[in-house]
């Protein structure tokens, strides 16, 4: 297991300090050590946002973060963990207000039965990205603005393009998800198991 | 402690509140308020304009008018040229230009660590002094600038946020919160506060407190500065977001769908934050077309107040 001692570092050193020694090399494991629970808390974060699984302890004035690479083969606890995280993450990316191209009132009510029939993917839909036309469904006055305020109500994390909605000059009338920069977009379609595009 | 007092005293320590008001006569009360802190960004001149802003945001939360200024300086004479000190004071002086304030004074000192603020007197009528105690239900919650400021600060510490985020965020820290300000004298506002410290959900639990009210924040409404989540994600939070969760986290209740990393940014500590404003939910949509027509594009209605029997605040 690699060990990293941060203790005696301000924030948000000890983060640097983690990132800089997972650059280096990927170890499965890592120890990394604080003296406080602001940065414990902090490289825990970190950690997970770069796919560990992370365990807090305490040893005498220390606080450590444990953090296992989630593909590795991980023994006891941390398997019980596993368990939640085992479900596909398929994102969804709608880039029009209607699906395929052709006939445009067809279009609509087609999307409108998607956006409807979506959460029979059940826990695998991990995130629906709404760009270009797309952020029409998530204004005001949408046909399945309703649907999809029951989808995030259920979990699923719904982004709006954020340069999209000023683009069309709506961001005031979006009233679901979240508006979001391609910077979220690109790490979100990299993370996630399947995209599927519409 | 025993604090001093006497009956003119409209605002003082026993419900302490953004500034001080003192009555002066049937239809004049001071407004007193005293901020300063260390830089938050490298460009000296815009770290004098958001101490600056930062000041006089606490006139401006009371409901009040700053008419006059004193700067506050602490500076490392012996490590710093004073070609830094003229660039913060400049920044300051632009920004009390622009609020049409004077600046008639000041202190500094020699300090190994460099600071910067202003104390600020404004003017209120005494019956118009607006506090951050007065929810009432069927409120509801407008914010007036995007929220991230900690964090992204602390990305700057990094050297992880790129420069065309930097300065926007140095231009909503240094944006007045006079234009709020001005444009909600036109409605009947209930309570206000202005975001710093305590993050969005400590400000909120303050103006919820003691109020017997049920205040529910949509967390998806709040404006979010860009990249805010991605670094949050990443860790890079200041110290002071977990001090304000550990500290306010018993009057807060989460819905399973508001993520860990959106929590960290509703606790996050704020740098001349905006206004939070609560008027009769009705008046709000006409209050954010107002703000958003005195260009203060982030205006939005993040949450409403309830009364039913529960003071908690719901973050969904």
């Amino acid at each position: 297991m690699k060990e990293i001692d941060a203790r005696g570092l301000a924030c948000p050193a000890p983060v640097l300090q983690t990132r800089a020694a997972l650059q280096e090399a990927k170890p499965a494991a890592v120890k990394v050590r604080v003296d406080n629970p602001a940065s414990q808390q902090n490289v825990k974060r970190f950690l997970e946002s770069q796919g560990f699984e992370t365990v807090l302890e305490n040893e005498g004035e220390d606080y450590l973060v444990i953090g296992r690479f989630k593909e590795a083969p991980m023994p006891g606890e941390a398997a019980i963990h596993k368990k939640e995280s085992q479900a596909k993450k398929i994102l969804v990316m709608c880039t029009a207000d209607r699906m395929g191209s052709g006939d445009d009132i067809l279009g609509k009510k087609l999307m409108i039965n998607l956006i409807r029939t979506l959460k029979e993917m059940g826990p695998d839909l991990w995130r629906l990205v709404l760009v270009n036309n797309g952020v029409k469904l998530a204004i005001e006055g949408s046909e399945v603005l309703e649907d999809l305020k029951s989808l995030e109500q259920d979990g699923l994390k719904i982004l709006v393009c954020g340069t999209c909605l000023n683009y069309f000059k709506l961001l005031e009338k979006k009233r679901v998800g979240e508006t979001t920069n391609m910077l979220d977009i690109v790490t979100a379609m990299q993370l996630a198991d399947k995209v599927i595009n519409l | 402690m025993k604090f001093p007092t006497d009956e003119n005293v409209i605002v003082g320590l026993n419900r302490a509140d953004d500034a001080g008001v003192y009555r002066v006569s049937e239809d004049l009360a001071l407004i007193q308020t005293v901020d300063f802190f260390t830089p938050v960004v490298d460009d000296p001149y815009a770290f004098g304009q958001i101490a600056a802003a930062n000041a006089l945001s606490d006139v401006y939360a009371m409901g009040g008018t700053p008419k006059t200024a004193m700067n506050l300086v602490a500076f490392p004479a012996k490590d710093m040229g004073l070609e830094i000190l003229r660039s913060i004071l400049e920044g300051g002086i632009d920004k009390i230009k622009e609020a049409d304030v004077v600046l008639i004074g000041g202190h500094s000192i020699e300090d190994k660590e460099l600071k910067y603020g202003l104390s600020v007197t404004g003017f209120i009528h005494p019956n118009a002094v607006l506090t951050k105690k007065n929810l009432k239900a069927g409120d509801c919650l407008v914010l007036t600038k995007p929220i991230g400021t900690g964090i992204i600060n602390t990305a700057i510490k990094a050297a992880m946020a790129p420069e065309d985020l930097i300065q926007e965020v140095t231009r909503i820290m240094a944006t007045l919160n006079r234009g709020a300000a001005e444009t909600m004298k036109g409605f009947d506002v209930h309570a206000c506060t202005d975001i710093t410290g305590f993050g969005l959900l400590g400000h909120l639990t303050e103006m919820m407190d003691g109020s017997g009210m049920h205040v529910k924040l949509f967390s998806d409404r709040v404006p979010v500065i860009r990249d805010t989540l991605f670094f949050a994600a990443m860790g890079l939070i200041p110290g002071g977001a977990h001090k304000n969760r550990d500290f306010f986290k018993k009057r807060v209740e989460f819905s399973g769908s508001v993520e860990l990393v959106l929590q960290d940014v509703l606790f996050d500590p704020q740098t001349s934050g905006g206004l939070l404003i609560s008027l009769d939910a009705v008046k709000g949509p006409a209050l954010i077309d107002e703000l958003r027509n005195a260009n203060i594009t982030s205006a939005t209605i993040i949450g409403e107040v309830a009364s039913d029997g529960r003071e908690i605040l719901s973050v969904l």
